[in-house]
């Protein structure tokens, strides 16, 4: 499972975990019924708190994402919603637009503007 | 293919003499003959002719048997190591088998009865060193070519890394066989130390059992299950359950990562398989992430998703500071 965080992100920590998580299953890294990686070693990997990654499981397990199994760890239910996942893209792509002093109002005309 | 035709050739020649050899001496050999020596190599067993005749060539058929499905197979086939395994282990195997009929025969020859057939030791160390160089000759021999890098062509996996980013990459395998294995050899364990305690089992032989129970449960616990991570200081692998102990590889020591698609039975095997510099770490066939050090050797890990931890090892070596 390959996850990246922004380190400039001022959204709280777990929400970033979470869309790292959520977007790696949208790519297709895990499908239905695979077994995710113990919260332990996400967050070693990430150096960050075992319980921040908890927490982002635990939202995504809300958001029907994620199985919790007694005895049998965290694994994908179903599909990455699409639009948790288009809304996550639209938040990174506003983001790079102010980045790179883009107005929002500019974005939503660029899009209209698309074919 | 020329395997196959190897395997069929040999299997025949070797149970050939196998029946030939007996039935030419029949005449000075005793009936039932010596067919097995205990210590001090005393005859301890006989055996009819005809048994020994069948008991000879069918236990060489099995072998010949399990190599000619794995060379039907292919896999196999398709590494230099396994193909060095398979090769020495078909001509160490058939003179090893044609060795022990023949020492064997030469015991009984001219033996009154089967408690005068004398084996001498010096028979048994050359049969087993001929054995053994002729499996090291054909595996020699049959090492074929150097195994094929990456298709040309074929970029080994990219991605791109933004500033101010932190990425990872987590993956983990279990194998359910060996956890079994592993539970039932503690099962077994617990067992026998409880019947051990309670003294039910005072005068029966366990004790030699132990020791391999120990192995295996400990040598399944390493290997029931593997943690891998790819990190901005490379990748660790954590072994068994608990992810340790971990075998941790600095990415100013890798060249470039790759996934490829391994099968045991092309490395020897499962568990922690060939020689540092070209290893294997091998649960499951299937997908395994490779690492090509900067000093030339290889490092196979079987696991999931392993394309995405190369690209992301490439990745990280991109960055890298030039040296």
């Amino acid at each position: 499972m390959l996850l990246t965080l922004d380190l400039n992100d001022a959204r709280p920590l777990h929400e970033q975990v979470a869309g790292a998580i959520r977007r790696a299953i949208g790519e297709g890294s895990y499908a239905p019924g695979d077994r995710l990686p113990p919260a332990r070693d996400l967050a070693e990997a990430l150096g960050i708190n075992p319980n921040t990654v908890l927490r982002a499981l635990r939202d995504l397990r809300d958001e029907g994402l994620l199985e919790f199994r007694r005895g049998r760890g965290v694994s994908v239910a179903g599909r990455a919603d699409g639009r948790a996942l288009l809304l996550q893209r639209a938040r990174e792509l506003l983001e790079e637009a102010t980045r790179l002093g883009y107005r929002r109002e500019d974005l939503i005309t660029m899009l209209e503007e698309l074919p | 293919m020329i395997s196959r035709f190897a395997a069929a050739a040999w299997g025949l020649i070797v149970a050939a003499a196998l029946v030939a050899g007996p039935l030419a001496l029949r005449d000075r050999l005793p009936d039932p003959l010596a067919a097995h020596w205990g210590s001090g190599l005393v005859p301890d067993g006989e055996q009819s002719f005809t048994a020994f005749l069948v008991v000879s060539v069918v236990t060489w058929g099995v072998a010949w048997a399990v190599l000619f499905g794995v060379a039907v197979n292919g896999k196999a086939m398709e590494r230099r190591l396994s193909r060095m395994y398979w090769w020495g282990s078909l001509a160490g195997m058939g003179v090893f088998a044609l060795g022990m009929s023949g020492a064997a025969l030469l015991a009984n020859l001219d033996a009154p009865t089967w408690r005068e057939a004398e084996l001498e030791g010096r028979t048994v160390v050359v049969v087993i060193g001929a054995a053994l160089a002729a499996a090291f000759l054909a595996g020699h021999l049959g090492r074929g070519g150097p195994d094929q890098r990456p298709p040309a062509g074929e970029e080994p996996p990219r991605l791109r890394l933004q500033p101010g980013q932190r990425s990872v990459w987590v993956s983990r395998i279990t194998n359910s066989w060996l956890t079994a294995m592993s539970v039932a050899a503690a099962v077994a364990l617990a067992v026998a130390g409880v019947l051990a305690i309670t003294g039910v089992l005072a005068d029966l032989h366990v004790g030699g059992t132990v020791p391999g129970l120990g192995i295996v449960l400990f040598a399944g616990l390493l290997t029931s299950s593997l943690t891998a991570r790819v990190t901005r200081d490379g990748l660790a692998i954590g072994f068994g359950p608990l992810g340790w102990p971990v075998r941790r590889i600095r990415l100013s020591k890798i060249d470039k990562a790759w996934s490829e698609v391994r099968y045991p039975s092309q490395v020897g095997g499962w568990g922690i398989r060939g020689l540092p510099g070209s290893a294997t770490i091998m649960l499951r066939g299937g997908e395994c992430l490779i690492i090509r050090y900067r000093s030339g050797g290889q490092l196979a890990v079987s696991i999931d998703d392993a394309e995405r931890g190369a690209a992301l090892i490439n990745a990280f070596i991109a960055e890298r500071p030039a040296v």
